[in-house]
């Protein structure tokens, strides 16, 4: 027990802040200027999004010399909505839909990682009948996140076909956690204690027909897109971040795995009903644009492999165990391993419903350091495949 | 006309263009009358309502439902909506989720930059009032405080087939409203 849960107050982490001037923003026209640099090239100052077919909710500020990149600042926080400062407003119960929301397609990962920090608190034992759901809820999503970021990277490429397929199939696993839990991509499904509904029946059959379907599907996508000099001429070699600035800058989840780290919460601190499954962690060692979207494409395999083995299974028993609607004074470190990378909160009870404190890290937020990284010294022209392969979701990154 | 003016402003070019300027008034004015009561009307807003090109910008989370429906199974292309990078050839804003500060600004030049007729859907609670995040700091109550909205969509997030729906309605909008009255 640290110092922090003996004493009375631990008012030093809310510091009162007075609101200081905001920085000069930098001006809204596309082309911003020129300047001459060092060595006496002219470098052109590029502003990317947020109104941009490239760019998503978000801005990069990238300056060229020449077409090289030389220089690049992402401009996050368009979706800024101060979730951590509307957790400490709600009860915990109500919160659950406000956590989801930052990435509502991996809603149920972000959901995992705030009822396990929660557990933590209360010393509530979840039953295993409920940890298998809820780990069979967190691979659908995972797949689904993998899918939308697939069909996402087929548009940036300009690769019509690979818009539509992913975003097709997706919808098989979408309506599959319809029938499980009643919503199609914002389930609150998982709750303090455990899940809040049971298997539908004819959920087992359905699953792994469809799952086995997918990875015929998996096949083609190889056939029309990874193998396809389309994309491997613009993605090997490209945006190459290597093992140890990978590892310096923070970066977590597929990006940290196609630089050749192995590293995965599901195996390194196993949670709900991962020590019982049987799965691999892929990583790739060469670290560029290629490396990243093959770890995507491994994981989804692996996911689907996973579903089956919990619909055949999976334990009978209760689905949740009561838990009560008060956060009791003490301190927890909840983590997940999300489509993103680990997603975190480190939540500090007083004792009544609402908590004291939530910090809350996204996989994308401690992503965006990779940004610059793969970008540097590539040509303006890879600029979409080196950055979206980092799978960054600008609405969890601001939060 | 020119009789009744006072001699020191008899200017024949100006007197000339005057003469003009009312006469093109009326010319246009009856231009508008013919488009507006005729078969023209139908053909226009017909192919207005069947080429709605919304423009490339996502605000927030609803943009996941908004793929969705231009995917595989709901594919709003069948309505003629085709995501476009370009903002001057786009006639539809679909203001997609949670509205910050930071991004009301840049909602605003883009609506002002696009060529008219021009329509607003606002998606999604948070474009209707703030939906969930209602009590943040940092975000605009509603896309109405700032662009004139057309078709609200209510839901967190709208279903794919909801956004269909308001597509239809501002179809049916765009089919029943005069053509110099638009966006």
């Amino acid at each position: 027990m640290g110092p922090l849960l003996s004493g009375k107050t631990y008012d030093f982490l809310r510091t009162e802040t007075t609101m200081s001037a905001p920085p000069k923003p930098v001006p809204l026209t596309t082309v911003e200027s020129t300047e001459t640099s060092e060595s006496g090239a002219q470098t052109l100052t590029l502003s990317v999004g947020p109104q941009h077919s490239g760019s998503g909710h978000m801005r990069l500020i990238v300056e060229v010399d020449g077409d090289i990149i030389v220089n690049v600042a992402p401009d996050p926080g368009y979706v800024h909505r101060g979730i951590e400062k509307i957790i400490e407003l709600r009860n915990i119960i109500k919160s659950i839909p406000v956590i989801e929301r930052p990435s509502i397609i991996d809603a149920s990962n972000l959901n995992h990682a705030w009822v396990r920090s929660i557990e933590e608190i209360q010393g509530v034992e979840v039953p295993r009948r409920g940890q298998y759901l809820r780990s069979l809820l967190n691979e659908m999503n995972r797949i689904m996140s993998h899918l939308y970021w697939l069909s996402i990277y087929g548009v940036f490429l300009g690769h019509t076909t690979m818009f539509m397929w992913p975003l097709g199939d997706r919808e098989l696993f979408i309506d599959l956690a319809e029938k499980l839990t009643g919503a199609r991509i914002t389930y609150s499904y998982l709750v303090p204690g455990g899940v809040r509904r049971d298997l539908p029946p004819g959920f087992a059959e359905e699953a792994i027909k469809r799952t086995e379907y997918f990875e015929k599907r998996l096949k083609e996508y190889d056939r029309i897109f990874f193998n396809n000099p389309l994309f491997t001429s613009r993605a090997k070699g490209i945006g190459v971040l290597s093992k140890e600035k990978a590892i310096d800058l923070g970066c977590t989840g597929p990006t940290l795995r196609g630089s050749g780290v192995d590293a995965d919460l599901r195996k390194d601190e196993p949670y709900a009903a991962y020590p019982e499954l049987d799965f691999e962690v892929s990583t790739r060692p060469d670290g560029d644009s290629f490396s990243r979207a093959m770890v995507h494409m491994d994981e989804m395999r692996e996911s689907c492999k996973i579903i089956r083995q919990i619909v055949k299974k999976i334990p009978s028993g209760p689905i949740r165990r009561k838990a009560p609607i008060v956060l009791p004074r003490g301190i927890a470190y909840g983590r997940v391993e999300s489509a993103r990378g680990e997603c975190s909160f480190y939540l500090i009870g007083e004792g009544g419903d609402k908590p004291y404190r939530a910090r809350y890290i996204t996989g994308s937020y401690r992503n965006m350091a990779a940004i610059p990284a793969v970008l540097l010294g590539n040509r303006l022209a890879d600029m979409p495949t080196a950055w979206w392969s980092i799978d960054y979701w600008p609405v969890e990154a601001d939060r | 006309m020119s009789a009744q003016r006072p001699a020191q402003e008899e200017d024949p070019v100006a007197t000339l263009a005057e003469g003009l300027s009312i006469w093109v008034g009326k010319l246009s004015d009856l231009v508008k009358k013919v488009v507006d009561t005729g078969p023209i009307r139908n053909v226009i807003n017909w192919a207005r309502m069947y080429s709605l090109w919304p423009v490339n910008i996502t605000t927030a989370c609803c943009s996941a439902e908004f793929g969705a429906a231009s995917g595989a199974r709901h594919d709003l292309e069948r309505f003629g909506v085709l995501p476009i990078g370009s903002l001057r050839q786009s006639d539809l804003i679909v203001i997609e989720g949670t509205i910050t500060k930071k991004m009301a600004k840049r909602l605003r030049m883009i609506y002002d930059q696009m060529a008219l007729p021009r329509y607003v859907i606002a998606m999604g609670d948070c474009a209707m009032s703030g939906g969930l995040f209602h009590d943040s700091y940092s975000i605009v109550n509603g896309a109405h405080e700032f662009v004139p909205v057309d078709v609200y969509v209510p839901g967190c997030p709208p279903r794919p087939e909801a956004l269909e729906q308001a597509i239809i309605m501002l179809q049916e909008k765009i089919r029943r409203s005069k053509v110099y009255e638009q966006g």
